[in-house]
């Protein structure tokens, strides 16, 4: 079939990388000057600002049980993803920590009664003590209680972004950069300062918060800042569980620590407010305290796409397919979702057809 | 059982706040399952850099209800006043709930900022519906500087503490019987909210203890039904207490006990 895609972010990748895979000649669109993470670009994909946590059970906090599904099976699929592509894109699958300050004990047991009660029981969160914590992650102190989280992972979202990019390219996928898609329709798609349409057998539209007014989309504003800090060894995500201020720490190579991330109900992209940075910085400083000598060497806003009940959609129509929705979860749920959404155009003996009949999900995402 | 409230007639007197829900769909049916007529939003983090109402407003504005703008986050009268404005035109409404926080920790009101803030609203025309300690004195200065409401807390912000002071907010509505008083923060679970119309407030305001709640949908009914609940003991007279015991049937044999 001849596909085009509309946006090349996490799902515009992914899918043209898993289309062009199964036989399918693709065409991708997306307003933006390439294939490389475009420094000081105003609406980058908001893929390459995330974290890249792979956490179905810490996002119990705000999610559903469909989330967690979609979580847990894209856990299952990255390894075989990431093994498929040419550039090497880091993937750890160490877990993840809960921590607390003494003081704020209160606000942490309400969390974790949370995931107890939302998550099966083998993987409810782990209380560590304090041995074992300084154990797995010897730089952190400060934090009384901790819980770890064991089969959380990472993965890193600017080299998985550029190597699925890679990936597509040599598998025959043609992009369209600074072509940026104003309108879809069956087997459609026009892109800006163009009167005629181009004719595909189907179009995917994955335009994020790009994909106003087609879907209720609304961007929700997220902050986030790069520490250089060499020296400081961390092993897996860090998530500091306060009263006001819900912050994570993410290690990237080259020395860096990802500190994120403000939620802002508002699709403002300008700079990171100094509030955002105060209260980032000192939560991640009153947990690593050797943070104090690493340098600020970026900053970044983007825009989360969300829905209005905050939970992924699929929409299937003929000749076109529209996913979006993916909010907060993007990493952690893209692969199950794009699995889900090319099902009808897999044979029904396919292997992702059977592993989609195993979801308990689907149909939340029809 | 309507009331009046600067210049509008309501039904509900339930004021229902809009952040930290799960998503803006499980609002929008909170408010619905609320009742509640009136809804308030803290602006400042929107609109500090001078962004556009985004889709979440137009999100909450679906359901109807009158959006009460506040200025939650701000710390200084000018930074208010300033927000204020912004709302004004952005929303356009004249009511702004008036926050000016003067500790972190307790985020406890700034008398002498939310004063000088007040002072500045009136002229300018606003409806002023001043974030307040139980502080007697503290409210009649804002009744002095042109409220027409004042809006008293019940326990520090999001702490689910209930009605610390009874005493205090008793005291104000019998000292201002005229003032329409909503106690804002700090109600946990809706036997606070009873209490507070029991004590004659004319409605309360509340936002933590639904959208923290595990379905805060149902709590959003389970309040509605709280501040109905109040009210009407607010109005049919509670009875006096005594130790003795009577028997709701009359008995004889016994006439005095000595």
């Amino acid at each position: 079939m001849h596909i085009g895609i509309a946006g090349a972010g996490l799902l515009g990748r992914l899918l043209a990388f898993e289309l062009a895979r199964a036989g399918h000649k693709v065409e991708v669109f997306d307003p933006a000057s390439g294939a490389e993470p475009q420094a000081g670009s105003p609406a980058r994909a908001a893929g390459w600002t995330a974290a890249g946590m792979l956490s179905p059970v810490a996002e119990l906090e705000r999610a559903g049980e469909e989330v967690f599904q979609l979580g847990l099976r894209s856990c299952a699929l990255w390894p075989g993803i990431v093994a498929a592509l040419a550039q090497p894109v880091a993937l750890t699958m160490n877990g993840s920590l809960l921590l607390a300050h003494r003081s704020d004990a209160g606000s942490a047991q309400r969390l974790i009664g949370l995931l107890q009660a939302k998550a099966a029981i083998h993987i409810h969160p782990q209380l560590l003590s304090r041995a074992e914590l300084a154990q797995l992650e010897p730089a952190v102190n400060g934090p009384a209680l901790a819980w770890l989280l064991p089969n959380e992972g990472l993965i890193n979202p600017i080299q998985a972004m550029q190597a699925l990019a890679a990936q597509a390219t040599a598998l025959g996928v043609h992009w369209h950069w600074q072509s940026a898609v104003n309108d879809l329709g069956n087997g459609a798609l026009t892109c800006a300062g163009q009167a005629r349409p181009r004719r595909f057998d189907h179009v995917f539209d994955v335009r994020g918060v790009g994909a106003k007014p087609a879907l209720p989309v609304r961007g929700v504003r997220g902050e986030i800042i790069w520490l250089h800090a060499p020296g400081v060894q961390l092993k897996r995500p860090l998530r500091l569980m306060h009263p006001r201020i819900s912050g994570y720490l993410v290690p990237r190579p080259d020395d860096i620590i990802v500190v994120g991330a403000s939620e802002i109900e508002s699709e403002d992209r300008s700079p990171i407010s100094l509030r955002s940075t105060v209260e980032l910085l000192t939560a991640a400083h009153s947990v690593i305290p050797e943070l104090a000598e690493a340098r600020m060497v970026h900053s970044e806003t983007n825009l989360r796409p969300a829905l209005p009940d905050n939970m992924p959609r699929i929409v299937n129509q003929p000749g076109i397919t529209r996913i979006n929705g993916l909010y907060r979860h993007g990493w952690l749920i893209a692969p199950a979702l794009v699995e889900r959404a090319l099902l009808p155009m897999a044979g029904p003996d396919s292997e992702p057809a059977q592993a989609v009949n195993a979801m308990t999900a689907s149909e939340v995402l029809s | 059982m309507s009331w009046d409230i600067a210049g509008r007639t309501l039904t509900s007197r339930f004021f229902l706040g809009t952040a930290n829900y799960p998503s803006p769909e499980v609002l929008q049916q909170a408010i619905v399952a609320s009742g509640a007529q009136v809804v308030t939003m803290g602006l400042k983090r929107q609109l500090a850099h001078g962004s556009q109402a985004s889709d979440f407003f137009s999100l909450i504005k679906a359901t109807g209800a009158q959006l009460l703008p506040n200025t939650a986050g701000c710390r200084t009268a000018r930074e208010a006043v300033t927000l204020a404005a912004m709302a004004r035109e952005l929303f356009d409404t004249h009511w702004i709930k008036l926050e000016v926080v003067g500790d972190e920790h307790t985020l406890q009101p700034d008398p002498f900022e939310l004063l000088s803030a007040t002072e500045q609203l009136v002229k300018d025309g606003f409806e002023v519906f001043p974030y307040c300690t139980d502080d007697l004195v503290t409210c009649r200065r804002l009744l002095d500087a042109g409220c027409n409401i004042l809006m008293p807390w019940g326990a520090p912000i999001g702490s689910g503490q209930g009605l610390i002071n009874p005493f205090a907010l008793r005291t104000l509505r019998s000292r201002l019987p005229e003032v329409p008083l909503i106690v804002d923060a700090g109600i946990g679970s809706p036997a606070d909210a009873v209490q507070a119309m029991e004590l004659g407030m004319d409605a309360v305001l509340l936002n933590s203890a639904v959208a923290h709640a595990v379905d805060p949908v149902m709590m959003a009914r389970a309040f509605r039904l709280g501040i109905e609940s109040g009210r009407l003991a607010y109005e049919a007279g509670v009875m006096a207490r005594q130790d003795m015991a009577v028997a709701s049937t009359p008995v004889t044999g016994q006439p005095f006990l000595l």
